[in-house]
């Protein structure tokens, strides 16, 4: 087919726009169920991001004069086509897109929300949005040099930078302890306990987003379901090689990554209904000290086996 | 659109957000209101979530007679309230001034200084009451929003430094 | 690995949730919205006397009397209800006009939308109940209703 079509398809239908805005909705609703079950209560009813979408769409933005309101009102919109587009570019379906070295822009790309979370911080001109971000860019340099470190070394491994190759790999030690140092960083990246400091409620009034409202609010949202599709999406393409290539059907290998996805997800509510928030001093500690080791091992490892076979 | 009003009015009956304001309480109606998000009384089934900052949040919820340092704290708060909004007075405090009623260190009802919409007595009022008042708050606010009345700013322009009480 | 098995027995549990809009039931003696009870008040005002929030007002008329209560105002401490049992009891009566209800008192729009008002007409006093033999009768008449 038309690369062009094939890649307009990935990024509008199917993993993209069309299936990830409803998935965005559906994962923040099984991360505050989970939650809310495991603490007794009963939780949010089942279209409760959606409503809450739809009704931010209906409030009012405070007057904000000037250039210093455009660059406010860019930032949320960036956020939200960038996460789109790195749910677009994930390797669900065999379908021989993608290109030489898009892991790197799939990575670029699941990098800019929060780097437009830190600047809308800093532009909305907030003393509250300055700490949340002076704390959001502490922890995502922190984070990033082990995700970064873990993600390269996977793929230095297998002596590709193309995600369909990666996507089709066969699971060998290095790359497991890959995909777990991945997960030890999604909770950071997806701002849940314990490392959810940058938008502490009532700590620091919302953090970044302090000046937020209505509509903008409302990319804000959708940006963070987004990132949650992409990342877990991300770690499920990893765990699960295309199984659809001996299955045989797209619906099923569609189905597979819905599935694994959810399960991360749930994995990752576990984790943050059973942990409090740490500050950022232990926070920053906890991925210098504790995951740089492993993430070091890893690409070394990778190294020494690419240069020895 | 018609679909598109009635939409929203759904939405916003089913998504309200709370900003909750202490103006001079005791702190008994605060600690119902973080009573009403607990397990048992749970105010998130409502889809109730607790704001940390007034530009997210729908419904302001207000506790304590108004005292005269808090008095335009609130007004301000009440004009960084964004788009259709409600106003609930939790409490007898905020709705009459209670027991504080001669007091010096008050500068009145709330409604003196901000439309309320919805009242909760009570001293402090039960959790559920609260989630009940919130619950009625966003009823209103659902009819309201179609035709927002235009919100002119509560606060002046200058803040007036607040006089001291001749002894 | 406290926490997780708190979370596994949360899971198990299912929520413990009161579903809106059901509401848990009130103890023997909950502190509700005050009700007044026209037919026994004897116009004494010891509960606007005693009333720590002025939420009850009295106004003496000619041969009657307007009571009034205002929920809003009110700070649901009892102590109105108990001056009037007082009272009551110190006159010899067994009734008395006010109680308080067992409910949680309902959220209102208006100010001022659950204020209650009563004009009651002042009525000869009730006949005291036959003295106990041991005590002396007095030559004293029961007290009136006036002020």
């Amino acid at each position: 087919m038309n690369p062009l079509l094939t890649a307009l398809a990935r990024f509008l239908i199917f993993p993209g726009l069309l299936f990830a805005v409803p998935a965005a909705w559906f994962f923040l609703w099984v991360e505050r169920k989970a939650v809310a079950l495991m603490q007794e209560r009963v939780g949010p009813p089942f279209m409760q991001p959606f409503w809450d979408f739809i009704k931010l769409l209906g409030k009012e933005t405070p007057p904000r004069p000037g250039i210093a309101g455009l660059i406010m009102r860019a930032w949320p919109l960036i956020a939200v086509s960038s996460a789109a587009g790195a749910v677009g570019l994930l390797p669900v379906l065999p379908s021989q897109g993608g290109f030489e070295g898009d892991l790197i822009l799939l990575l670029a790309l699941l990098e800019l929300p929060s780097v437009c979370i830190i600047c809308a911080g800093f532009s909305s001109r907030s003393l509250f949005g300055e700490i949340g971000s002076a704390r959001e860019a502490a922890l995502s340099v922190s984070y990033n040099i082990v995700f970064l470190l873990a993600i390269v070394s996977i793929a230095a491994s297998q002596h590709t930078f193309r995600l369909e190759a990666l996507a089709a790999m066969h699971p060998t030690f290095l790359t497991v302890l890959g995909v777990i140092a991945i997960l030890v960083c999604l909770p950071a990246k997806l701002h849940i306990n314990p490392f959810s400091l940058p938008n502490a409620e009532q700590e620091i009034y919302s953090g970044p987003m302090t000046e937020y409202a209505g509509p903008e609010l409302a990319m804000w949202e959708l940006a963070h379901g987004l990132e949650w599709v992409a990342a877990t999406g991300l770690v499920a393409t990893l765990v699960a090689p295309h199984i659809a290539l001996a299955w045989g059907t797209t619906l099923l290998a569609a189905c597979l990554f819905v599935v694994l996805s959810v399960a991360v997800v749930l994995l990752l509510s576990v984790l943050a209904a059973a942990t409090a928030r740490l500050a950022i001093d232990s926070s920053v500690r906890f991925y210098w000290q504790c995951t740089l080791i492993f993430a070091v091992l890893a690409i070394s490892s990778a190294l020494f086996v690419r240069f020895w076979s | 659109m018609k679909l598109w009003q009635r939409l929203m009015c759904t939405a916003r009956r089913r998504s309200p957000w709370l900003f909750h304001m202490n103006a001079g309480s005791c702190n008994g109606c605060d600690i119902e209101i973080v009573a009403a998000l607990s397990p048992r009384y749970d105010a998130e089934q409502l889809g109730v979530r607790l704001e940390g900052s007034p530009r997210h949040a729908d419904i302001l919820c207000v506790t304590g007679p108004v005292t005269r340092t808090a008095v335009n704290a609130v007004k301000t708060v009440y004009d960084q309230v964004c788009g259709p909004k409600a106003v609930v007075a939790i409490g007898s405090c905020p709705a009459t001034t209670n027991v504080f009623i001669d007091s010096r260190t008050l500068v009145g009802p709330l409604d003196k200084h901000v439309p309320v919409d919805v009242y909760v007595p009570g001293c402090p009022p039960r959790p559920d009451a609260i989630i009940a008042g919130v619950a009625r708050a966003a009823t209103i606010l659902a009819e309201r929003g179609n035709n927002p009345p235009k919100t002119e700013m509560v606060m002046a322009e200058t803040v007036k430094p607040v006089e001291e009480v001749q002894p | 690995m406290n926490i997780l098995t708190m979370m596994w027995k949360n899971l198990r549990r299912g929520y413990q949730t009161l579903l809106f809009p059901a509401r848990p039931k009130v103890t023997a003696r909950f502190r509700g919205l005050v009700q007044f009870d026209p037919a026994l008040c004897t116009g004494c005002a010891v509960c606007r006397f005693r009333c720590t929030s002025r939420a009850i007002e009295f106004k003496a008329g000619k041969g009657e009397f307007t009571w009034s209560y205002n929920p809003g105002q009110c700070t649901f401490c009892g102590r109105c209800v108990e001056g009037c049992i007082e009272h009551a009891l110190k006159e010899g009566h067994t009734e008395h006009a006010l109680s308080q209800q067992q409910d949680t008192p309902p959220v209102y729009v208006v100010q001022g939308e659950l204020k209650k008002s009563y004009t009651v007409a002042r009525r000869p006093p009730a006949p005291k109940p036959a003295a106990a033999p041991v005590a002396t009768p007095t030559p004293n008449p029961a007290p009136g209703g006036t002020q």
